[in-house]
């Protein structure tokens, strides 16, 4: 029961509740649970390229040959590369930071893997950058940081646009994110 | 203890739990202090996008000790948002706010200091108010710069004059034989007017504040200037 609330939101009830479950009633489903997690965690490592989650040493997306490898998207997690590749239909590849730029946590740019992304720079195979890290303090400060990287080499760096959500109203968005909205307005 | 609608400032915020987020803050009367925000990170909070450092704001807070249970936060109208080259300066300085200030020691004057940079960081270049900044900081903390008299012999700063400022005692005419951070008098008396317009004279203060800011720090690195180092690097070749 105590392994089990390692995970996000189980609480000591709902790991009893798990533990009883798989002991009680669904012991092969439990047999399967423990195959599963001992070969993910065998053999997940990270994709040498983007740094995203991977089985093999090239994930999918980097070794996929019909990507766009001039367009890369740098994104602060896996779960964003799964959000970005779910909606947007965006076909270049991806670099996944694992993070921000977080000074007072002790979290520089060599945490981020930053030189493994400059070296992927230097290349010269990449044509546009898309930042797509969180409209945070510490998001933007990222992004703007490694824009700085993009610029230095001469290679385009965009920024994701912040606004107002799809279906929302006006009033009830925060100050903020109008702000934002407002600044980044275009022609129609 | 409850506070209410206290004037304050977010210097950083960590992940707690899966839906908390533990607060450093900066509040006008109350100093630097440790808040607690429940259910702040969760998907659905609108306190998440509220709780973000740079946005004045009001907190409400209950409990004592280095921890207390933010009640309440609500902006107080929200300027225009720091550009994305001042949000390094930004967080430099509160790097330097979470390293050096004692917790719940109430320092307004400083407080308004920290609002007016902020204002000024969006507006212009970064150097000038951030050493006139960290001169306040070195004030706050009981170590201000002594920048009109000679430390030896009390006359006034003379412009012209080569000093070495030696940080326990203050500034005293180069040629003495002593050691300590070189400063001409011009730039003494800049920082002290606050006028830092002389790219040189911003270099000269710059030294000068940063070997008093490395002797308040102990031997601790901000991990702010390391950005600052990297970015800085090919300019330099």
């Amino acid at each position: 029961m105590t392994a089990l609330r390692c995970l996000p939101g189980v609480g000591p009830k709902s790991a009893q509740r798990m533990a009883l479950h798989l002991l009680e009633r669904d012991r092969d489903g439990a047999a399967r649970l423990v195959e599963a997690l001992r070969t993910a965690l065998d053999r997940i490592g990270r994709c040498r390229l983007c740094r995203d989650l991977s089985e093999t040493d090239l994930c999918a997306l980097c070794g996929h040959p019909r990507r766009d490898r001039s367009l890369l998207c740098v994104v602060e997690t896996p779960a964003d590369v799964l959000a970005v590749e779910h909606s947007t239909g965006f076909q270049g590849v991806y670099f996944v930071l694992l993070g921000h730029l977080s000074p007072l946590d002790g979290i520089g740019p060599a945490e981020l893997g930053l030189e493994i992304l400059e070296a992927r720079l230097d290349e010269g195979e990449v044509r546009e950058m898309i930042l797509a890290t969180n409209p945070t303090v510490e998001g933007e400060a990222t992004a703007y940081y490694i824009a700085e990287l993009a610029r230095e080499r001469g290679i385009r760096a965009t920024r994701i646009a912040h606004g107002v959500p799809l279906g929302g109203e006006l009033e009830s968005v925060d100050g903020g994110t109008l702000a934002h909205a407002f600044a980044g307005r275009r022609d129609l | 203890m409850r506070v209410l609608l206290q004037p304050a400032f977010i210097l950083h915020r960590r992940p707690y739990r899966d839906t908390s987020l533990l607060l450093e803050a900066f509040s006008h009367e109350h100093g630097r202090l440790g808040l607690v925000a429940r259910g702040a990170a969760s998907v659905r909070s609108r306190l998440k996008s509220v709780l973000q450092p740079f946005v004045p704001l009001l907190l409400s807070w209950s409990g004592t000790g280095d921890l207390a249970a933010l009640t309440a936060a609500e902006e107080t109208g929200r300027p225009a948002p720091l550009p994305p080259g001042q949000v390094l300066a930004g967080l430099y300085v509160n790097e330097l706010l979470v390293r050096l200030l004692p917790r719940q020691d109430p320092l307004p004057r400083l407080f308004i200091a920290y609002r007016m940079l902020l204002v000024e960081l969006a507006a212009a270049d970064a150097e000038p108010p951030l050493r006139r900044f960290e001169k306040r900081l070195l004030e706050a903390l009981g170590y201000g710069l002594s920048l009109d008299r000679d430390a030896a012999s009390g006359t006034p700063i003379v412009a012209e004059q080569h000093y070495c400022y030696v940080l326990d005692r203050g500034p005293l005419v180069a040629d003495s034989g002593v050691s300590g951070v070189p400063i001409s008098g011009r730039g003494l008396l800049a920082l002290r007017d606050g006028m830092l317009t002389d790219p040189a004279v911003l270099r000269e203060v710059k030294r000068l504040t940063r070997a008093a800011l490395a002797e308040q720090l102990r031997g601790r690195v901000l991990k702010t200037r390391e950005l600052y180092r990297v970015k800085r690097e090919p300019e330099s070749e």
